[in-house]
């Protein structure tokens, strides 16, 4: 395996270790290191399943700068996880604007 | 119109496959008479089957607001297809018929069979020893405590 995604690897794994810890603490059940390995390792790989297809939903629309609605459409598949991707995605472009008017 | 054309081509091909005889009562989506009666007779759950329905398990999550509507099922009388119940045999490829693999799957099978190769382990993770080293601090982002929510460290 090369370094670089070793290191990225061991950049994900950190992280995914931090939220665990975070869900630990808030349902008071614990994770094996193995069980959060598991998940970093999925993670990881599920980053190779998001940008394949982010890069085709870009370009089926002709464009080769993804954009908000090509992450939309990853959570296509539940009305949930849409709903709130898309008021992640409200708030981040009127926070966008507000900083924007400031400036 | 074009679509509409070879759309009826595309009909009229499939009904081929069935019969002359079938062919004029097919116009329709649903199931022709005689069809109906195939399908009553072979497939159809009935009671008298002592089998239960299949049904899948519906999309749930834990961390959001379900939207879903939860269709009720009586648990007596369905059958719920589990993804999980030969989680043994998963990590390696089934066989295919058509359809490849996707990559997907094949990150499935990856993550299948790395937890199988951890399932014994005690304490120590093997995956965690063998990636710490290449950890960055400059990657993460560092949490001292919940109150000072991501601070980035830069070199």
């Amino acid at each position: 395996v090369p370094w670089v995604l070793q290191r990225l690897k061991a950049a994900v794994h950190y992280t995914v270790g931090c939220l665990c810890q975070e869900v630990a603490e808030d349902q008071d059940v614990q994770f094996s290191k193995q069980t959060i390995a598991a998940i970093s390792e999925i993670t990881f790989r599920q980053c190779e399943n998001f940008a394949k297809d982010l890069e085709m939903f870009a370009r089926h629309a002709k464009r080769t700068t993804v954009t908000t609605e090509d992450v939309k459409l990853l959570a296509r598949r539940s009305s949930s996880l849409l709903k709130y991707i898309a008021q992640k995605s409200e708030e981040i472009t009127s926070s966008n604007m507000e900083q924007k008017e400031k400036k | 119109e074009r679509r509409s054309g070879s759309l009826q081509r595309k009909s009229a091909l499939f009904s081929c496959v069935s019969g002359q005889k079938q062919m004029y009562c097919h116009e329709n989506w649903s199931l022709s008479r005689e069809e109906f009666e195939i399908w009553d007779r072979l497939y159809r759950i009935k009671e008298s089957d002592g089998i239960k329905e299949p049904v899948l398990p519906q999309s749930r999550f834990e961390t959001l607001e379900n939207l879903e509507e939860v269709t009720k099922h009586e648990e007596e009388a369905t059958h719920e297809l589990s993804l999980s119940e030969w989680r043994i045999w998963q990590n390696r490829p089934f066989p295919t018929a058509m359809v490849d693999h996707s990559d997907r799957c094949y990150h499935f099978i990856s993550v299948m069979e790395m937890i199988e190769l951890m399932r014994d382990e005690q304490g120590d993770c093997s995956y965690e020893l063998e990636i710490q080293p290449h950890l960055r601090i400059e990657d993460v982002n560092v949490q001292r405590n919940k109150s000072h929510h991501s601070v980035t460290t830069s070199t």
